[in-house]
Parts: structure tokens; C-alpha cells; sequence
């Protein structure tokens, strides 16, 4: 390249605002939050420490590790359907579809949790329906308990998991899968010794978002929740507002970044990240 | 090769059950709101809209719209005007040269928001700018910039780098070429990331939750208040509207897309 | 591999796709350890019919029979029928062994009876030695004769091979068209194979079908649509020709005299076909290379005067386009020993050609 193409000290100009914005008040704000997890309520560990020695930051960090693995599975199964049915369905087809996924994903996640309380809680519309029905006397416990949060997530963590199977689905060439067919495979063969094979990088990208999202992930829980399970983001907010334990807090907050940068940094050397977060949005 | 390979019955059955979960629980919502009743139920006697009523009659629902939209807005014009330049400098400098700054973009996105929200609560006390509609703007701004730039970036992509260099090689200044060349082109991306920004901004709560409390009090918080105090038909309501609204910008950004891809 | 051909018969098939109609009412017989072409440019329906053949697309109307059997209804899988696709479709995830094997390990053939088979068909193919390797380290060339050796390793009741060349660079594709050859003498199997490319199906088929807008328009050996071609499509799209138009005058037993503006053109018909009508409008069709360059006094059944508009070298030879005052543009391919002048724009040329060397074609041009 030529010095005339080599780009000038303008093109770096453009850069400056968005990258300014984002070291004051962004990088900033966050590394405040570690600094302040190695300093109060005194300089050292000690923060760190309580993971070994307090039970009920061991049961937080069990309780988020369980909901997030179901959830991760759970919209995994679910989204794998679905984006299998899109990639082989007639292109009509496919626009509704993908609409039924990308209309949940940018309602509002107050909205839907609002519904979910709708139809779970204890005179909600699924616990009356079954009531007036006969088949049970007594309203289940649909909500504000683990079974809540996980019915919530999932239905927020589903269209994550859909976009980057979607994205690997699509690169497969369906000649293959004719291909197979013609050489004598059944449809279940095809799917499994073809299709599923082909599909795992986005698998693994899915898994890998879902897992994160889920991670530190707030709203959904706490309504669904009601305070009584607690998930990691939660819990944060309840040390920080309410009992004003800042240095708990923001211990908290960091192992939440570093447990996200460490399956970031695991699974990046199985799937390439850019399948993850080049259709994230 | 459509149809040579269909889906099974059982793969159908999975992705038919899913799509009905995905979105009954969120149509469920419109005849709830549409209740004659006085609590959470659907319609007994016949449909009333007396809850939109109750809605367009509060001056708390309403104050908190119009402050979610003012702030959605400004957010949005800072994120977009920055996000593009941005994602413009990326494009047109090195790949390598600029990866670091492509992964700060990300952070946003993969960070939890809690663990912003806490850091901003206490990094803008200092500043003065808790429950200040500053305050929100620029919390929502900064972390809608990764949306536009992401947007913006696909839409570089398409873009053939050639035409840049022709329009400086013609005389054009570096501002001459982003007006007359460039951001004609991607103008598109732009709208779409400009619309995803304002939906997170409009949308977001956790952030409001620590640095906004009496003066500024958008709508996700009154909503996040109806829903931890008092659950009623109104909620409903609101929650219709939402939806509506959502939908509103999603079909106009699909329309654009369509009309750009010719 | 046990040298049994199976014949393959289609019959009035039909595929219409809401108003349009791919492939319209075309019946065709494949003879036992045939190697037939379907060639056609692209949207003549070729590929439609090899799907259909293959099961992966549904006939409107119209039956496909192996062997006098129906097999319409019958699913891909169900067909026994090895396919080379377009681009060769092998499983990126597997080795070449494995890809070979596949066929094979859908069918629960023991490991020992899958290993003995996929190394003869390597061994056809002459890829023993790239067994362990991915489909993404191979060269075009490679990974195409792992497709065939893929598609023949399950004694497939019939072979398609669908543009199976039509990816490789134009030695290579020289080079493999001879393989495939050798290859189906070896096996003696029935091949059907789809091509746009008319070199292609000249050289490997014993037999070619050309399509048109979803019809069969003939089908024979590759020597009867040269020589005879039905309409002036087939004569056009099968190597070059010139175009002839005028009207009928004195026939006999023997052939006609076209009458083309001032020319009186001699037309020998070959014992037996049906002599036109007097007065009726024919369309001849004039190969290139069946046109000579006369010298002074020379004798033809036919001669035409012209200027030579263009010529380029063709190394074997040279080619000209020559305007005549009453037949139009008209062009020659001369080979180099015959071409007694060095030609050169605006020179003045005598043309001649036997009176068989022109055919009579229907017009079937759009």
C-alpha cells in the first residue's frame, strides 16, 4: 500500500469520542469495582476470603451455578429446534419463524417477566385454569422459587441460543444433506451423522452466550425469585442497597467478570468468538 | 434444494412447542389488559378498556413515559453519532491496529449490567450526577455505543473500501468523503443500530434502579415498582403499549432493511 | 463390483413449480450399462429431471421405471441410486475413508466388510494413500474422484452424476472426462450424467438427450445430433453452425434445390428421409467446417462469392466470417493446409460445399 492509502491521523479522530466515552465512563466506573473489592471495608483479600469461609456466599454461588446450567441446556434443547426447523423450511416459512424469535427477544424483560407472574403466580391464570378444570385442588407453586426463575430465563436465554446456531446451521450446504439421503441415510441418520456434527460450532457458541447472559443476570430472577432464591446479581444488589456491604458487593461483581472472562477464554480455543457476538445483536 | 431434506415430525414438534412458548405468554398479556375486571384476570363479562383509561390518566405513568423518551432519545444520538465514527475509523485503520478497541466496544455487551450499575453508583456520586437526567443519558449512551457499532461495522463490511479511496484520490477532504460517500451508503446500519439503541435505552432498568431515584424515574422503574407492589390491569396496560411500541420500531427497521436491500 | 447395468425408463415426466413447468411431458429409455448425457443451458430442465431420477424431487405427472419397476413414490434413500453432486457434497467433518464409508455404515455393514469394500473403491479411484486425510486437504480433482468412488462403493443400481466436472479448470477437466470414461467401462454400470458443457457430453456419452425449456427436443448418439440434427436448437447448441433459410424448389427422390434470394442451393438427402414439399420454407443447417475455400476454377455442388469480414488463427487452422450479397454472413473454419491465401479483411473469397455437407432443421429458435 501506498503512503497516499495508508489511512491518516484523521481516521483515528473518528475514534476518540466513542473510545473517551468509554474509558471515563465505562472502564472507569468498572475498575472502580474491583479496586473497591481489595480496599473496603480494608486493604487485602479478606473479601475473597468469605467464598471459603461463608456459607451463604458458597449457597449464592451454587444456586447461580444450578439455574444457569439448567437454563443453558434447557434453551439449548429448545433453540436447536427451532433454528433446525428454520434452516430447512421453505423461505416464507423461515420469516415467521425467525420472527417468533426476534419479537420475544427485543420485548422488554420486564414485560415478559410481568406476564410470567401473570400466568404462574398462585391465582394466576394457569393455576385457575387447572383449578376450574378439576385437575388440581390445591394452586401449584409455579413461581417466585426455582421452577419461576428457570421458566423465565429460558424464555429470555431461547432466541440467544437460536442467532449463532442459526448462523452455523445456515453455512451447511444442504447438498450434503441431499447427498446423504441418496446414499442410503435415513432422516434420523442424516441429522445425526451429518447435521449435528456440522451444527457443533454453534452449539458451542450458544453455549457459551447463554451461559454467560445467564451468569449475571438480574431482573428476570429477582421477579421471579421474590426474593426468596437468589441468584449472584441479586445478591450483589441486596449487599450494595440494602445492608451497605460495598466490599462484599463488588467481590462478588469481579468473580462475576472473571468467571465470564474464563469461559470466554476456555471455550475460545474451541469456537471462534466471533461466531458468538457477530449475531448477538 | 428447498424441500429436499423437510424436518421430521418430531423436530417440528419441538420447534412448534417452543415458538407457542416464546410468544403466548407475551400475547397472554392483551386480553388481561383488556379485563372488565378490577385485579389480574382475563375479560369475563366483555372487554373494557377502562386500564388504558387509568393509564392515559396518570400523571406518574405519563411523566414516566415522556422522561423514558426523552432520555432513550438523547442516549440514542449519543451512541449513534459516536458509535459510527467509530466504527468508520475501525473500518478504514487496520484490522489489528484497532483490535483492542473492538474488544473494549464488546464489554458492554458481555459484562453483566449489575456490575456497571454498582460501579456508576458510586463513580458519579463524586460527579454529581445521580438522579440527574445527565446521569442516565450518559449510562445509557456509553453502553448503547456496542449496538450501533456492531450495526455500522456489517454495514461497512459490504462496503468496498475502494470507493474511499477513489473519493480522496478525486480531491475530496476526509469530512466530504464521510458525507458524500460513506455515510450515504451505510446510512441504513445506522438506523437499524440507532433503533437498537434507543430500545436499550427504553428498556433498561437495572442501571436506573442505582443511579436514579426521585427526579428521574423512568418507565422500566415504575413498572419494576407496579410490579414488586401492586399488581393490576393497569401494568397490563402499559405492558401492551410497550409491546406495541417495540413492535412499531422492529417492523419500521425491517421495512428500511427491505428497502435498502432493494 | 459385478458388471450389472440396471435400464432406467421415464415416461411423460412432468414437473411444474406453480405456473412454471420445469420439465414438460419427456419420456426417455437408459439402456442397461449406458452412458447417457442430459444436456441443456441452464433452466432447461436437465437437473430437474436427474432429482427426480434420484427421488429428491416429486414428479407433477409422469412415472420413472428401473427396470420395468415403478419407483416413483420410492424416497432417495430407498433408491439405491450413487450420486456425484454439483460441487461434490463431501461431509467436511469426515475423512476421505470415512466419506466412502458412509453408504456403507447407513446400511449396518460390518467394519471388516466396510474397510475390504472402501479401499477397492479407493484403490478404483487411485486415492489409496489419501484414505486419512479431510475432504478440505484434497485438490478439485481429488476430491471429485472420492465422490465417485463414494457414490460406486454401495453397487448403486444406477450412477448420476450431476456437472460432476463443471468445478475443475479445463486440463483437469480434459483429464478426468477420460477417467470417467475408462471408469464406466470398468464398472459397466448405467450413467446418467447432466452437463451444459457440450465438449463434455460429445466426448464421455454414448448417447445424448438435449433439453429446452423443460422439453426433449432428440436424443442419439453423439455422431447422429452432429451430423443430424432435428432443429436448428440442436444444431446450435451442439458446436457451431450457419443458417440457411429459403424456399423449396424441385425436388426429387434424390433432395431439393433451395432457393435463397439469386442462390440455387443443392440439397442431398440421405436414402430414405421424407423429401419437403415443394414451394414450402426450409432452413438448412451449414457446419463451419464443412465449408471450403475454392481457388480459381474449382468446381462445388454449391458456391457463394463474399469478402472475408473477419479471421482469426486457430492454430490447427483459421477461422473467417465472410459476407455474401445474398446468404448473409457466413462462417468457415478452414484447417491450415487447405488455406492456400493468406486471409486478410475485404479479400475477395469463393466459398463452396458439397450437397450433402447442409441439412434440412426445423426452426425452432425463439
Amino acid at each position: 500500500m501506498t503512503a497516499a492509502g495508508r489511512p491518516g491521523i484523521g481516521w483515528w479522530l473518528l475514534i476518540l469520542p466513542a473510545l473517551l466515552l468509554l474509558l471515563v465512563f465505562y472502564i472507569g466506573p468498572i475498575l472502580q469495582v474491583l479496586a473497591i473489592s481489595v480496599t473496603e471495608p480494608e486493604p487485602g483479600l479478606g473479601n475473597y476470603e468469605r467464598i471459603f469461609t461463608s456459607e451463604s456466599v458458597q449457597r449464592v454461588i451454587i444456586t447461580t451455578l444450578r439455574i444457569c446450567l439448567i437454563t443453558t441446556v434447557l434453551a439449548l434443547l429448545l433453540g436447536y429446534g427451532i433454528a433446525y426447523t428454520i434452516t430447512l423450511a421453505s423461505p416464507r416459512a423461515k420469516g415467521w419463524w425467525i420472527l417468533a424469535v426476534l419479537v420475544p427477544l427485543w420485548i422488554s424483560v420486564l414485560v415478559r417477566a410481568f406476564a410470567w407472574v401473570t400466568l404462574l403466580r398462585r391465582q394466576g391464570l394457569v393455576n385457575n385454569t387447572l383449578i376450574n378444570a378439576g385437575v388440581i385442588t390445591e394452586p401449584l407453586p409455579l413461581v417466585w422459587n426455582e421452577f419461576g426463575i428457570i421458566v423465565g430465563m429460558v424464555h429470555y436465554m431461547v432466541p440467544f441460543a437460536v442467532l449463532p446456531m442459526l448462523a452455523s446451521m445456515r453455512e451447511i450446504d444442504p447438498r450434503l444433506l441431499a447427498a446423504a439421503r441418496g446414499l442410503g441415510a435415513s432422516r434420523g441418520q442424516v441429522f445425526r451423522q451429518v447435521f449435528l456434527p456440522l451444527s457443533k460450532p454453534g452449539i458451542l457458541a450458544a453455549c457459551v452466550l447463554v451461559f454467560i447472559f445467564s451468569l449475571g443476570f438480574y431482573i428476570t430472577p429477582a421477579i421471579l425469585g421474590g426474593g426468596k432464591t437468589l441468584m449472584v446479581a441479586e445478591w450483589i444488589s441486596l449487599q450494595i442497597l440494602d445492608l451497605i456491604r460495598w466490599g462484599l458487593g463488588t467481590m462478588m461483581a469481579t468473580m462475576l467478570i472473571f468467571a465470564i472472562i474464563a469461559t470466554l477464554v476456555v471455550f475460545s480455543r474451541i469456537v471462534d468468538l466471533r461466531r458468538i457476538f457477530g449475531s448477538g445483536a | 434444494m428447498d424441500g429436499i431434506h423437510p424436518t421430521g415430525p418430531a423436530a417440528r414438534g419441538l420447534a412448534w412447542a417452543t415458538a407457542l412458548y416464546l410468544v403466548l405468554p407475551i400475547l397472554i398479556i392483551v386480553p388481561v389488559a383488556l379485563t372488565d375486571q378490577r385485579y389480574l384476570s382475563l375479560p369475563q363479562d366483555g372487554i373494557s378498556f377502562q386500564h388504558f383509561r387509568t393509564v392515559f390518566a396518570s400523571p406518574e405513568w405519563l411523566g414516566s413515559i415522556w422522561q423514558s423518551f426523552i432520555i432513550a432519545v438523547c442516549a440514542t444520538v449519543l451512541s449513534v453519532v459516536a458509535g459510527t465514527l467509530c466504527a468508520i475509523g475501525c473500518w478504514r485503520i487496520s484490522r489489528r491496529a484497532t483490535d483492542l478497541v473492538r474488544v473494549l466496544m464488546l464489554l458492554p455487551l458481555i459484562i453483566p449490567s449489575i456490575v456497571y450499575a454498582i460501579g456508576l453508583y458510586r463513580y458519579f456520586g463524586p460527579l454529581g450526577l445521580l438522579d440527574r437526567f445527565a446521569g442516565v443519558v450518559i449510562a445509557h449512551g456509553v453502553t448503547g455505543i456496542p449496538y450501533v457499532v456492531i450495526t455500522v461495522s456489517t454495514a461497512l463490511a459490504a462496503f468496498d473500501p475502494r470507493l474511499e479511496q477513489a473519493a480522496r484520490g478525486m480531491g475530496a477532504s476526509l469530512s466530504q468523503t464521510l458525507r458524500w460517500v460513506i455515510l450515504p451508503r451505510i446510512a441504513p446500519g445506522i438506523f437499524s443500530g440507532a433503533i437498537f439503541a434507543f430500545i436499550h435505552s427504553w428498556d433498561e432498568l437495572v442501571m436506573v434502579l442505582f443511579i436514579a431515584s426521585r427526579d428521574v424515574f423512568t418507565l422500566p422503574r415504575r413498572i419494576w415498582d407496579g410490579i414488586n407492589e401492586n399488581l393490576d390491569p393497569a401494568m397490563a396496560a402499559v405492558a401492551v403499549l410497550l409491546v406495541l411500541f417495540t413492535t412499531l420500531l422492529l417492523m419500521a427497521d425491517r421495512a428500511l432493511r427491505r428497502r435498502s436491500e432493494g | 463390483m459385478s458388471a450389472a447395468g440396471h435400464a432406467l425408463a421415464l415416461r411423460g415426466l412432468t414437473k411444474r413449480y406453480g405456473d412454471f413447468t420445469a420439465v414438460d411431458d419427456v419420456s426417455l429409455e437408459v439402456a442397461q450399462g449406458e452412458f447417457l448425457t442430459l444436456l441443456g443451458p441452464s433452466g432447461s430442465g436437465k437437473t430437474t429431471i436427474l432429482m427426480a431420477v434420484a427421488g429428491f424431487v416429486a414428479p407433477s405427472a409422469g412415472s420413472i421405471l428401473l427396470d420395468g419397476r415403478e419407483i416413483t413414490p420410492l424416497p432417495p434413500e430407498k433408491r439405491n441410486f450413487g450420486m456425484v453432486f454439483q460441487g461434490y457434497a463431501l461431509f467436511p467433518h469426515m475423512t476421505v475413508a470415512e466419506n466412502v464409508a458412509f453408504p456403507l455404515r447407513v446400511r449396518g455393514l460390518s467394519r471388516a466388510d466396510r474397510d475390504t469394500k472402501v479401499r477397492a473403491a479407493l484403490d478404483l479411484v487411485q486415492l489409496g494413500t489419501f484414505a486419512d486425510r479431510l475432504p478440505k486437504q484434497l485438490s478439485g480433482g481429488q476430491q471429485q474422484r472420492v465422490a465417485l468412488a463414494r457414490a460406486l462403493v454401495f453397487d448403486p443400481n444406477l450412477l448420476l452424476l450431476d456437472e460432476p466436472l463443471s468445478a475443475l479448470d479445463k486440463k483437469l477437466r480434459a483429464e478426468l472426462q477420460e477417467e470417467l470414461k475408462a471408469l464406466h467401462r470398468r464398472v459397466g454400470r448405467t450413467f446418467i450424467n447432466v452437463t451444459h458443457d457440450q465438449e463434455e457430453a460429445l466426448s464421455l456419452s454414448d448417447r445424448i438427450a438435449i433439453l429446452n425449456h423443460g422439453k426433449l427436443i432428440q436424443s442419439g448418439a453423439p455422431g447422429t445430433l452432429y451430423e443430424a440434427p432435428r432443429t436448428r436448437f440442436v444444431a446450435d447448441f451442439l458446436g457451431k453452425s450457419n443458417f440457411l433459410e429459403g424456399t423449396v424448389q424441385g425436388a426429387d427422390a434424390d433432395g431439393f434445390v433451395l432457393a435463397a434470394g439469386p442462390d440455387r442451393l443443392r440439397v442431398r438427402l440421405p436414402a430414405g428421409s421424407a423429401v419437403p414439399a415443394e414451394g414450402s420454407r426450409r432452413l438448412l443447417s451449414l457446419r463451419p467446417e464443412k465449408i471450403s475455400l475454392l481457388s480459381d476454377g474449382e468446381a462445388a455442388d454449391n458456391t457463394v462469392d463474399g469478402r472475408i469480414l473477419a479471421w482469426s488463427y486457430l492454430g490447427a487452422g483459421f477461422a473467417l466470417r465472410v459476407a455474401t450479397p445474398s446468404l448473409g454472413e457466413i462462417r468457415a473454419v478452414l484447417p491450415a493446409w487447405q488455406a492456400a491465401i493468406a486471409p486478410a479483411e475485404g479479400l475477395p473469397v469463393r466459398l463452396g460445399w458439397s450437397a450433402d455437407a447442409a441439412v434440412p432443421v426445423e426452426d425452432d429458435a425463439p
